[in-house]
């Protein structure tokens, strides 16, 4: 263990992981960047050298990375957060000296259902549906731009849908179980493109290191091919529901593009702060009405038996996000990444799921049988 | 000086969270009635101690704890860092002033007693601040357990935590065991030790584990089991959401409560079909009617209702609710925790990460 590595944006369900990796398994020393200091609390298990620093403020990025060899960029937010915090942290990084930047970007700068053959020589696009692809793809153009000039190595990675502990895709397939939303896009049979975080970890430490990285973009996924059914079946067994009793998601494409449409006029230079100034109690209303599903508002008759009035049972809708994903037909290559960082899945999908199911367990969530080893 | 009959000077030591969310409107709530006036207010963070005091008409600021002492004042809050509460709480004893301490009184036992001790022999008032037992719902648990509403108690389970932790804290220092003493245990668990002392006397036997590792523990999970047999689960988090609610199980029935809701229980009974979902009120004469019972005091009336308990034992108005020698039990049972720690099963860590883990939590004994 030599070098010192600066996580930005910690606390992070990714951030959060790659401490506990790189610390516990003793592959550098971690330094953990956090915005607010109540950001520690996971983090404060370690003994570890904690900075606080907004990922916007480039002087006191250049203070938290003092001294750091390697600045893993992990900062999550919305699409204005992305773009904004990729000039603080490389002036940064480049002001305290540091080495490599490793960016973790998104495999979805190429699309939530990529076409066949796509591979890190695709040419990206910033004009798609969704916002956060979007902005994915500006802060990796940002990135080079700032590498032509600057003397900051840059390692950029596109991890696919990165499940684990803490993941957004478990936790919110789980509330929605446990809520009685869940439902799947295409019987569950579309490519999911899943990367085990710590397989993200190990690409992470891989990056920092490997002289031939960079400048280079890497996809990186799990082994296996893994359909969305196939990673939702083992926690809906744990939790004991029955993936094949779950509905049909409708995708209403109006109602969505309105949403989308709001969420990239939020990004417009000009309309975006108009929309801001705008009282934040007319903007919930408005927003509420677009989001909210019909719902019976009708108070009934006091005769109304509740044991067979319930109605219909509402449709599970899902965004173009999910629509998109659901019917995604092609895993991600990382072929270009097992050549030139040597990068070979350390976890497999099983493996993975036992932990997560673990965690999930640990977390409180309500399991009921856990696979055994 | 001092005016015997007047209201009661406050000292403020310690101007972060705690005093800036909850002691100050509660004073602000006291002095409107009367009841005190707050005094002086200490904080290193000169800052805090100004914006702090410019919400009091007359405030000394004072610039260190020396010179705080110097105000005149008859009762010191002191919301420091928990590792300053011995030493400080001390000083002012010794220097005539009765004392809330915030809690945890003390980081260790050693401190916890020497304080009682101090304020014993002085014959000064010294109070710590475990406002949950000034809720309402946690005086109903305990009357229900008293009255044996739940007939013989079996078990019991506590989880309380979130997936983001959303004190504002404004140092990072409150996550530094050098500070803090510790993390959610110290935190959250000396509030449910005192409370299930106070409930159920003190367990016979507590098993722990919990996930520091070098640094302060996120998450830990105590097993209590009691003399009559009655098993406990306490899991506390700072990243996990946690159901926020203690059952209590008996043979005649259940009785939930969820954390920090201070007026309102639920209460299942043995084979019945119904629950019953309860707001508290307050009774007054034997045969009020419902209508005319005031509501129970919610979480802020329930911190008014503590600091106003302990100004007017100052005056000798009332005894202290919870005297620092009730508050010691909560402090032991910390501290045979933190004595017997083990590492929590960590399922997502692989094989050389778990041994790690062992290592850097074996190195913090």
């Amino acid at each position: 263990m030599s070098e010192t590595v600066a996580i930005l944006g910690a606390n992070g369900f990714i951030g959060r992981r790659l401490v506990e990796y790189l610390h516990l398994s003793d592959l550098a020393q971690v330094r953990p960047v956090v915005r607010r200091p109540n950001a520690l609390a996971g983090l404060a298990v370690f003994d570890l050298d904690c900075r606080i620093a907004d990922a916007l403020d480039t002087g006191a990025l250049e203070l938290a990375l003092a001294g750091c060899d390697v600045l893993v960029h992990c900062v999550a937010g919305d699409a204005k957060t992305i773009v904004g915090a990729i000039g603080p942290a490389y002036a940064a990084a480049q002001r305290a000296g540091v080495r490599r930047l490793v960016y973790l970007s998104s495999g979805s700068v190429h699309g939530q259902a990529p076409t066949l053959g796509t591979d890190e020589a695709t040419p990206l696009r910033d004009d798609q549906p969704i916002a956060y692809n979007n902005a994915k793809v500006r802060a990796e153009r940002q990135l080079r731009k700032l590498r032509e000039t600057g003397d900051v190595e840059l390692v950029i990675l596109r991890p696919g849908i990165v499940t684990g502990p803490r993941s957004y895709w478990v936790e919110s397939f789980v509330s929605a179980l446990v809520a009685g939303t869940a439902a799947l896009v295409d019987g569950g049979q579309g490519i999911c493109n899943s990367l085990y975080v710590d397989n993200l970890a190990h690409g992470v430490h891989l990056a920092m290191h490997v002289r031939e990285a960079d400048g280079h973009a890497f996809l990186l996924g799990d082994t296996e091919t893994v359909r969305w059914a196939d990673f939702y079946r083992p926690i809906a067994d744990a939790l004991g529901f029955d993936l094949a009793g779950l509905p049909t998601a409708v995708f209403r494409p109006q109602r969505t593009r309105m949403l989308d449409r709001i969420e990239l006029l939020q990004q417009h230079k000009v309309l975006g702060p108009a929309l801001a100034r705008i009282p934040k109690r007319v903007r919930r209303i408005a927003y509420a009405a677009l989001v909210s599903s019909a719902q019976d508002s009708q108070q009934g008759s006091p005769w109304t038996h509740p044991d067979w009035s319930a109605g219909e049972p509402s449709v599970p809708e899902v965004t173009l996000e999910m629509e998109l994903l659901g019917r995604c037909g092609y895993k991600l290559p990382h072929a270009k990444a097992q050549t030139l960082l040597g990068y070979e899945p350390i976890v497999g999908f099983e493996e993975g799921m036992r932990r997560t199911l673990g965690w999930l367990r640990f977390a409180g969530f309500p399991v009921i049988t856990l696979p055994t080893t | 000086m001092t005016d015997a009959t007047g209201p009661v000077r406050i000292a403020l030591v310690g101007c972060g969270a705690v005093s800036t969310h909850y002691y100050a409107p509660a004073l602000q709530e006291l002095q409107r009635a009367g009841e005190v006036v707050l005094a002086a207010v200490f904080d290193p963070d000169m800052d805090s101690a100004e914006r702090l005091a410019a919400q009091f008409p007359a405030v000394v600021v004072a610039d260190s704890f020396g010179a705080l002492q110097a105000a005149a004042f008859e009762l010191a809050v002191v919301a420091s860092p928990p590792t300053l509460h011995a030493s400080q709480s001390i000083q002012l004893l010794r220097a005539g002033r009765a004392v809330l301490c915030e809690k945890p009184m003390a980081t260790t036992l050693v401190d916890a007693k020497a304080m009682v001790e101090v304020a014993a022999a002085l014959r000064i008032p010294l109070a710590v601040g475990m406002v949950r037992r000034f809720f309402p719902a946690a005086e109903f648990i305990r009357d229900a357990i008293a009255l044996g509403v739940l007939g013989e108690l079996s078990s019991f389970n506590l989880a309380e935590g979130s997936a983001d932790f959303g004190w504002p804290v404004t140092s990072p220092g409150y996550f530094q065991r050098q500070q803090a003493g510790g993390g959610v245990l110290m935190d959250i668990g000396v509030h449910v030790f005192d409370l299930l002392t106070w409930w159920l006397g003190e367990p016979a036997a507590l098993e722990y584990a919990d996930d520091a590792m070098g640094g302060i523990e996120a998450n830990c999970l105590v097993s209590c089991t009691y003399a009559s047999g009655l098993q406990g689960k306490i899991r506390l988090s700072r990243d996990a959401p946690l159901a926020n609610q203690f059952t209590l199980r008996g043979s005649r029935g259940w009785l939930r409560w969820s954390a920090n809701v201070a007026d309102a229980v639920e209460i299942g009974l043995q084979g019945s079909q119904h629950l019953l979902e309860a707001t508290l009120r307050r009774t007054g004469p034997a045969g009020m009617s419902l209508r005319l019972a005031a509501p129970a005091y919610n979480f802020e009336q329930s911190f008014v209702s503590q600091l106003r308990n302990v100004a007017r034992a100052v005056r000798g108005r009332e005894t202290l609710r919870v005297p620092a020698s009730d508050a010691l039990a909560a402090i032991r049972q910390l501290e045979h925790c933190y004595d017997h720690r083990s590492l929590l099963a960590l399922d997502w860590l692989g094989d050389a990460e778990i041994v790690h883990a062992r290592q850097l939590q074996q190195a913090m004994k």
